[in-house]
Formats: C-alpha cells, sequence, structure tokens
C-alpha cells in the first residue's frame, strides 16, 4: 500500500473546442479510496489520465515520496480500471488478464483471479462476446494481476445496467478495502458507498475534499450541495426557513438540507407545505414541497396527495449554511 | 460483437442473394442476347429500364426508381465497355499471347515491381500513418505532402523523380533511368498516399484507451505497437498495401517518364531481361500491333490483377469474429 501525491495541471483540446484545463491536488492516504465526484465535463477523466501518466502535464506526481511525474505510464506502478473496459479485442480473456505478466515478476494465476471475481469460466471467450458486466470483471482482473501500487479507476461501473452495477460495486468496496485506490465518478450513490474521502471536482478544480458525511451533510457551496443531492434554499427567498435558524445565516446566504432529513408531519411542523409532486421510486418516494415561492424534496413512505397541505419539520442539526 | 442491427442487415442481406443472382443472370442473358444480335445499344436500355423495374418491384418509391435509374446510367458507361472488351475478344489471339514470352515477362514485371512498391510504400509508410494517427505539430504540411501524388499529373510524377534521383538529382550514384530502382521509385511515389492513409486510418480508428491499458500494464511504446496497435491495424495495412499495389499496377505516366523499357532480374529464366511495365507494354503493343493484339495483352493483364485481387481479398477475410 502506498500514498499517492499528486499536483498536477494538463491543458486537453478537443478538435473544434476551447482549451479546458485541469489543475488540481490530491492526496490519497495509504489503504484509502479517494473518489473524485463531479459532473460530467468537470475533469475527472482527464485529471486521472494525467496521474497515470497518458497526458503532458506540469506539476508532481509522488508515491511514497517516490517522483513519478518524469516516468511514462508503464514505470509509474498503477492499475488503471477503464469506464468502456478497453479490453484487447483480438485477445482472449486469458491472454487480457496475462498481458501486463511479462513486465511484472510474480504476478498471480489469471484463472485464479477469474474465478475469484464469478468469471473464471471465460477464460478461451474474446471481449466482444461478453456482456458488460463480464467485461469489467475481467478487466479489473487484468489490473489487479499486475499488483499495482494505487489503482485508478475511471467511473468502472458508469456503463452498466443497475443490477449489474449494484454487483460490482459490492465487489468493488470489497477489493479496494485493502488497496490504495483513486476512483472518479459523476454517481454520488457509488461515492457514497465506496469512498473513504471524497474530492469534489468542477471545472477542472477541487472545491471540497473530506469525508462522505462532511461532503454530503456540510457542502461548502450551494454547488457541492446541488450535485451532492442536497436541497439547496435561497434564505432571502425563504423568510420562514430563516426564522427557524435563528439568525445563522445572514439572509444573501443559502441554506442545505438532505431530502432525506425532512420530514413530513400530517397537519403540524415547522412551517405548512403544499404538496407539489410525488413520484414513486424504488421503496418509497420522492414528495416535491413548495412553501414561500421555494421548493424542497423530501422522501416518504407513504406520500400525501397531490395538492394538499402537509406540515414540514426540518431538525435544526441538519440544516446547513453554506 | 455484431449489434442487433448489424445482424438484421446482414440477414437482410442474406435474403436478398436469390434476387440479386436472378438479376445477374437476367443482365448476362440479356447481354449476350443483344450483343449475338447485333445491337449493344439495346442492352444499354435494357439494363436502364430494368433497374428501374426492379427498383420500383423492390421498393415502389419514386424516389428509389429515380435513384436507381439515375445510378444505372453511370453503372451502364462503366460496365458496358469492360463487357464488350470482354465479348469481343477473339480467343485466338489471347492464346497466342498466353504462351509468348514477353508476355510472361511483362505479367512478372507487372506483379512483381508493383509488390516491390507496395512492400516499400508500407515499410516506410506504417510509421508515418502511426504518426499521423497521434498527430503533431505542422502535421498539415506533412499530409499535403502525402497526398500531393493524388493531384499530381502522373507524367509530372515521372519528371519530378527524374529531377529528384536522375542525374544531377540528391543521389548522383543511383542509377534509375530505364532501371528496376527507377520503376520502384516511380511506383512508391503514386502509391504511397493509399499505403499511408489506409493504414493511417486503421490507427485512428483504434480507440486510445486501448493503447493507455497496454502502457499501464507495463508495456512501453515499441511493445504496444507490437501487441496491441499494430495487430489491430494489420487490417487497414493489408488493404493499403493492396491499394498501393493495385495503384502501381495500372501506373502508366510516371513510369514511362522514368523507365520506358525496364532491365531486370527475370527470375524464371536465371538472367537480366528487358521489357516493359504492363500499362506501358499495353500501350506498345497498341501501337505497333493494334487494337486487337493490344485488347489480348490487356485481357490477360486484367485477368492475373483480379485473380491475385480476389486471393488477397479471400486470405485478407476476416473469419475469426474476434475482433470488434
Amino acid at each position: 500500500m502506498s500514498l499517492l501525491q499528486a499536483d498536477v495541471a494538463s491543458t486537453f483540446t478537443a478538435d473544434g473546442a476551447e482549451a479546458f484545463t485541469v489543475d488540481a491536488s490530491l492526496e490519497v492516504d495509504s489503504g484509502e479510496t479517494l473518489v473524485v465526484l463531479g459532473p460530467s465535463g468537470s475533469g475527472k477523466t482527464l485529471l486521472l489520465e494525467t496521474i497515470a501518466g497518458f497526458h503532458d502535464h506540469e506539476g508532481v506526481v509522488t508515491r511514497d515520496g517516490d517522483p513519478l511525474h518524469d516516468r511514462p505510464p508503464e514505470q509509474r506502478g498503477f492499475g488503471f480500471v477503464f469506464q468502456d473496459y478497453a479490453l484487447f479485442p483480438h485477445m482472449t480473456v486469458r491472454e487480457n488478464v496475462e498481458y501486463g505478466a511479462r513486465y511484472h515478476e510474480g504476478t498471480p494465476d489469471a484463472a485464479a483471479l477469474l474465478t475469484d471475481l464469478g468469471v473464471g469460466d471465460l477464460l478461451d471467450r474474446y471481449p466482444p462476446t461478453l456482456s458488460g458486466g463480464e467485461r469489467q470483471r475481467v478487466a479489473l482482473a487484468r489490473s489487479l494481476a499486475v499488483e499495482p501500487d494505487v489503482m485508478l479507476l475511471d467511473e468502472p461501473l458508469a456503463a452498466l445496467d443497475v443490477p449489474t452495477r449494484q454487483s460490482l460495486r459490492d465487489d468493488l468496496a470489497d477489493i479496494l478495502a485493502d488497496v490504495t485506490a483513486l476512483y472518479v465518478t459523476h454517481n454520488r450513490t457509488t461515492a457514497r458507498a465506496i469512498a473513504d474521502r471524497i474530492a469534489v471536482m468542477r471545472d477542472g478544480r477541487v472545491v471540497q475534499r473530506g469525508s462522505p458525511e462532511e461532503i454530503f451533510e456540510r457542502p461548502e457551496s450551494p454547488t457541492v450541495a446541488n450535485f451532492t443531492g442536497s436541497n439547496v434554499v435561497d434564505l432571502s427567498a425563504a423568510p420562514s426557513l430563516a426564522a427557524l435558524l435563528n439568525g445563522d445565516g445572514s439572509l444573501d446566504s443559502h441554506v442545505a438540507v438532505r431530502p432525506e432529513a425532512v420530514r413530513l408531519n400530517g397537519g403540524s411542523g415547522d412551517l405548512e407545505a403544499t404538496v407539489e409532486r410525488v413520484v414513486r421510486e424504488d421503496a418509497t418516494s420522492r414528495v416535491t414541497l413548495a412553501f414561500d415561492g421555494v421548493t424542497v424534496e423530501a422522501f416518504a413512505d407513504e406520500p400525501p396527495d397531490e395538492g394538499a397541505t402537509v406540515g414540514v419539520s426540518f431538525p435544526r442539526d441538519r440544516l446547513h449554511v453554506c | 460483437m455484431a449489434t442487433e442491427t448489424e445482424r438484421r442487415f446482414d440477414g437482410k442481406r442474406l435474403g436478398r442473394t436469390p434476387q440479386v443472382l436472378a438479376f445477374i443472370l437476367v443482365q448476362a442473358v440479356a447481354f449476350a442476347a443483344t450483343y449475338t444480335a447485333g445491337h449493344p445499344t439495346w442492352y444499354a436500355y435494357f439494363m436502364i429500364g430494368s433497374t428501374a423495374v426492379t427498383a420500383y418491384l423492390l421498393d415502389g418509391s419514386s424516389f428509389a426508381v429515380a435513384s436507381a435509374t439515375i445510378s444505372s446510367v453511370l453503372l451502364v458507361a462503366l460496365g458496358l465497355p469492360l463487357f464488350l472488351f470482354v465479348a469481343r475478344q477473339q480467343p485466338s489471339i489471347i492464346a497466342e499471347k498466353a504462351v509468348s514470352p514477353d508476355v510472361h515477362r511483362m505479367l512478372y514485371l507487372g506483379v512483381y515491381g508493383p509488390l516491390l512498391a507496395a512492400i516499400v510504400s508500407l515499410l516506410l509508410g506504417i510509421p508515418l500513418a502511426h504518426l499521423l494517427a497521434e498527430g503533431f505539430a505542422g502535421q498539415p504540411l506533412v499530409e499535403s505532402l502525402v497526398d500531393l501524388p493524388l493531384v499530381v499529373p502522373h507524367s509530372v510524377a515521372g519528371i519530378l523523380i527524374l529531377f529528384g534521383f536522375g542525374k544531377g538529382g540528391a543521389f548522383p550514384q543511383l542509377s534509375i533511368l530505364g532501371t528496376m530502382v527507377g520503376v520502384v521509385l516511380a511506383m512508391v511515389f503514386v502509391s504511397a498516399p493509399y499505403a499511408v492513409n489506409a493504414t493511417r486510418e486503421a490507427f485512428e480508428a483504434i480507440d486510445d484507451r486501448l493503447s493507455y491499458a497496454s502502457r499501464i500494464h507495463g508495456a512501453n511504446r515499441w511493445e504496444t505497437f507490437r501487441r496491441v496497435t499494430g495487430p489491430l491495424a494489420v487490417r487497414g495495412m493489408v488493404t493499403g498495401g493492396v491499394l498501393a499495389w493495385a495503384r502501381a499496377v495500372s501506373e502508366f505516366g510516371a513510369v514511362a517518364v522514368v523507365a520506358y523499357s525496364v532491365e531486370f532480374f527475370y527470375l524464371p529464366a536465371g538472367e537480366k531481361v528487358t521489357t516493359q511495365h504492363a500499362p506501358v507494354f499495353v500501350y506498345s503493343t497498341y501501337l505497333q500491333g493494334g487494337l486487337a493484339e493490344s485488347g489480348a495483352v490487356a485481357f490477360i493483364l486484367l485477368g492475373v490483377s483480379a485473380l491475385i485481387f480476389l486471393v488477397v481479398r479471400y486470405l485478407t477475410n476476416d473469419t475469426s469474429g474476434g475482433i470488434a
């Protein structure tokens, strides 16, 4: 296990597009999984590829203090799992997993690795004949086979259907428990499930770092709050909510509150709201509530009817001014 | 892996095979009948009309009928000369030319010279194609230089080669006038763009992430080329080689300027002989022997070229299904 430190700047110019610059500093402790969470186009993948050495960059990348930034990708000691698998289509599954064996000593047996990942029967198949979930398990095995010091994972679950994603996410959480890993995703559910720490990225820069608890419950800005799924209310537009804070937040600030913290209480509560919309989700319902001309969302197992007036409570310790 | 759409499309094509064969058979019979009757013009009208009717029966829309009818006019312009060329050959002259040692030498040079040119074009063109696919500063200038032979009149290409590599050129010790070196140089000049561009397209079609995956798992750039990008681009390289070879086979202008007659080592006889590159030979035969003799030589050349083309296509046809 290794400590990874990166402070890099890289500029990418797509054909016909304006140049996009990533300028970010990260530190991943030994055995830790740091999730870089950000919307599409925030530069997460470019940051990961830059750390891997795929793009020219400025700045430093070190592992246990050992500088890596002047080394080519093959000498950085990383494993990399790609969103779209990047399996070699002209090689069998076994050849894919054993690809790095000749460049590393004492690599584990490909068949055993694949069996551990639940795809031991695919050894002689070619990648184009596999399902998405199978391909990603093979790609994971290929990376683990070189026993990397640090794993870099670029949205490895993004291209998978929901059941496959959940199953692989559980396996990934087990695998990454003992590995130093940098994992980028736009999916906050995945981030919360896998991360020891999270760095939120936007427009090529890290805008907040912290534990999942800090990121999700105490976002430092309305932007982070929005992206992590909190309700964000402009206090100047919601006097009844501002009154609940007893002067904690100025009227030019915002308050963030998780939807799961908002409580619906029949006829009583901190304030009254109108039920604007009810959307049934897997095991619960997402309820959109309107008051003071603003809306917030809440979850309810037994949702009220649309158009009804309900009492709404906001636990004070879950209201976070940002 | 083939997508569902691709599978359905393939199924549709396979299902239409009998219709395609029936259409070809009808066309062949119609051509034979009109030619035998001494009115090949009638076949031109028949082909256009039958195409319009077939489009109407298969599709029914006015757009399809109009597209097919207009297209058939072009196909008549392209196909009719070929059909009449084949039909009007005199087997006795073909047989006579087929056993002629002069024709054998011409065929040998006509296959061997372009083969050398295609190999040289590929060996020197693959690294360039790889660089162009990756991109570099000043790339548009290099691209223009690569594509220059496509727009330069080929006799001019021959003149350029004489200026560049002939007497007083860059390599005075190089003898190119009437030599195999000159022939291959002329052929490389006109055919290299095909080798470079086809190979470049193959490299460009490879996802960058496959190279990244190779590098991050320990392979350096040479190994990545040898194990991943090279094998994945090999079909493009073969296509480029075949195109370069075919282009070199058909080259007249540049070769005629640099080496109208060429001396080379003729392996079957074990000695040096002098002959002309195939298109030059056909032209020379036309000037000396007329249309019938040059037609017979051209017929043999066409047959050999088509045969080689089909063999290469067959050998390079992807049957593994493993690459996607």
